[in-house]
């Protein structure tokens, strides 16, 4: 945790972890079988035996699927009071598993299946007690992907 | 094992009703299918009530408006294929001899929009775990991998609310045009607003009873030749989940569930004359056509846009108008399923009736993957 500050705090415990590159998340993978699980298992929902250890996982994957995500979820979500059409996709990581994570990516019209996508972490709120809530997203390898007609496409990806 | 026979079906419509109490709803749908079943309620021996969002005994309080007469009521909750679940339940309790007649019933009163949850809290505060996300999810990667259409998806809506037209208890009860769908609001890309089901209210009953005892009471015997509840192996894609294993190539519940019920009747997909199953939205009805065999891995959009899936066609899909026309409330519309395939085999469906129907097969699918398959044959 060496860039976090005090008032920063995760969504959950044991999801991700910082580190000099960056940020990982945090799975599990099982002695027997090698099958990998994200968040981390004590068990392996494979073996269903508590034979697991603790990894850091790829931070980078490739896209697997993805949708727009257009309309304000309902409650527990507490994304910004001024929506906007944010991307979901399932990111497939090296160790054998697909992420379902929220895309940081502006112009949605970019995304497409098999790009590569690198792991973030990312405020998402702040709380009652003024501190920064952070979670985990991917977005494209390289950074936000921004369209040449930036102007055009910043429109398009507001519903009217 | 005894076989089991479905002596009477009954539903109360599907749709919005005011004030009207889902404890109503249930008796409704009840009283019609023991009028249908044509045989006095005291004879019925045990009863499954499946619903999610009626509470805690709906199943008593319901059946305390019908009549009290003792008998064993169990309350089922197993979201999408909770009345599937009840329907297994009653047809186990007189194919194992514990009671000669049984009902299985359904109703709900749910809350508008899309359905949320079923996982942890942080990741639906993160901006997950709304359900059409992994509907949406599916549908771009069957796009991406079969060439699966955007025209397709316009098109099972389009078939589905046509047929639906024809129901009197679907909610729409309206054709949509190939525009309105194709025009109407994006949800979940490629999903748009008329290419998923909405939840909403409505009840179904189904009265099950011995080959004895049917005979007594109908010449249209109509055999519940499956029912099979199946929860998923490890290693495939449920709604919603966090991760899934990329190693495991597990088949899905609704290709396991399938395969138990083509066994236990004794049957192949080459062999149903219709099929209603669970078009949660427009991409599933595609997906589970091949995962129930009707066509090969990949071609369900293909099967569509041939006319297959028609009334008149080759595997009839949702003559119903599935869920996309009736809307989907959960704990009846695995029972109302059933009615509909029971009124075809019956030769009673009308103006939506397919030629001839002699074999057919009910699918829901639900959240973290319950899944039950049923099949009824005359």
């Amino acid at each position: 945790m060496t860039q976090a500050t005090k008032r920063e705090i995760p969504i959950a415990p044991g999801l991700f972890q910082r580190v000099d590159e960056g940020a990982c998340l945090i799975g599990s993978r099982c002695l027997e079988c090698d099958e990998v699980s994200f968040p981390a298992n004590t068990f392996c929902p494979q073996c269903c035996k508590e034979t697991t250890e603790k990894i850091p996982l790829s931070q980078r994957g490739r896209l697997y699927s993805f949708t727009v995500q257009r309309f304000r979820p309902p409650p527990p979500y507490r994304g910004p009071e001024d929506f906007d059409p944010y991307g979901v996709g399932m990111i497939e990581l090296p160790e054998g598993l697909r992420v379902t994570s929220v895309l940081e990516q502006s112009d949605l019209t970019r995304l497409h299946v098999g790009m590569e996508m690198e792991l973030v972490i990312t405020k998402l709120f702040e709380d009652e007690e003024g501190r920064e809530v952070v979670g985990y997203k991917f977005k494209p390898v390289g950074g936000d992907l921004q369209s040449e007609e930036s102007t055009s496409s910043k429109e398009g990806r507001r519903r009217p | 094992m005894r076989e089991v026979y479905v002596l009477g079906v009954g539903l109360h419509p599907f749709g919005r009703f005011g004030d009207k109490d889902v404890i109503e709803i249930g008796r409704e749908a009840v009283i019609n299918a023991i009028s249908d079943a044509g045989l006095p309620w005291q004879k019925v021996g045990a009863a499954y009530c499946g619903t999610v969002f009626a509470g805690p005994m709906a199943g008593n309080k319901v059946l305390a408006r019908v009549g009290l007469t003792g008998i064993p009521i169990m309350n089922v909750e197993n979201a999408c294929a909770s009345g599937g679940s009840a329907l297994r339940a009653a047809c186990q309790s007189i194919a194992g001899g514990f009671c000669d007649v049984a009902l299985a019933f359904g109703m709900e009163k749910m809350p508008r929009g899309f359905i949320a949850g079923n996982v942890n809290d942080w990741f639906a505060v993160m901006g997950l775990a709304v359900n059409p996300q992994y509907f949406a999810l599916k549908a771009r990667w069957h796009m991406a991998n079969f060439g699966t259409t955007e025209e397709q998806l316009v098109q099972v809506s389009f078939k589905n609310h046509r047929n639906g037209a024809l129901n009197p208890f679907a909610m729409y009860r309206k054709e949509m045009s190939f525009d309105e769908i194709a025009q109407s609001p994006m949800v979940n890309d490629p999903l748009r607003l008329l290419m998923l089901c909405a939840p909403n209210e409505g009840g179904a009953a189904v009265v099950l009873a011995t080959k004895e005892i049917a005979k007594q009471h109908t010449t249209k015997l109509i055999k519940l030749a499956a029912t099979v509840l199946d929860s998923p192996l490890y290693g495939t894609a449920e709604v919603p989940h966090i991760s899934v294993s990329a190693r495991v190539a597990a088949p899905t519940v609704t290709m396991t569930a399938a395969h138990e019920a083509y066994r236990e009747a004794g049957i192949g997909p080459q062999d149903l004359d219709l099929v209603e199953l669970q078009d949660t939205d427009s991409a599933s009805e595609i997906i589970y056509s091949e995962e129930l065999g009707l066509c090969a891995r990949g071609e369900g959009g293909k099967i569509l846009a041939e006319g297959a899936t028609e009334i008149d066609g080759r595997i009839p899909v949702n003559v119903s108008g599935g869920l996309l026309s009736k809307g989907e409330p959960l704990g009846a519309s695995a029972l109302a399923q059933v009615a509909e395939v029971v009124w075809q085999l019956r030769g009673e469906a009308g103006t939506r009736q397919v030629k001839d129907a002699r074999v057919g097969l009910t699918h829901v699918y639900g959240a973290l993957g319950n899944c039950a398959v049923s099949v009824l044959q005359r």
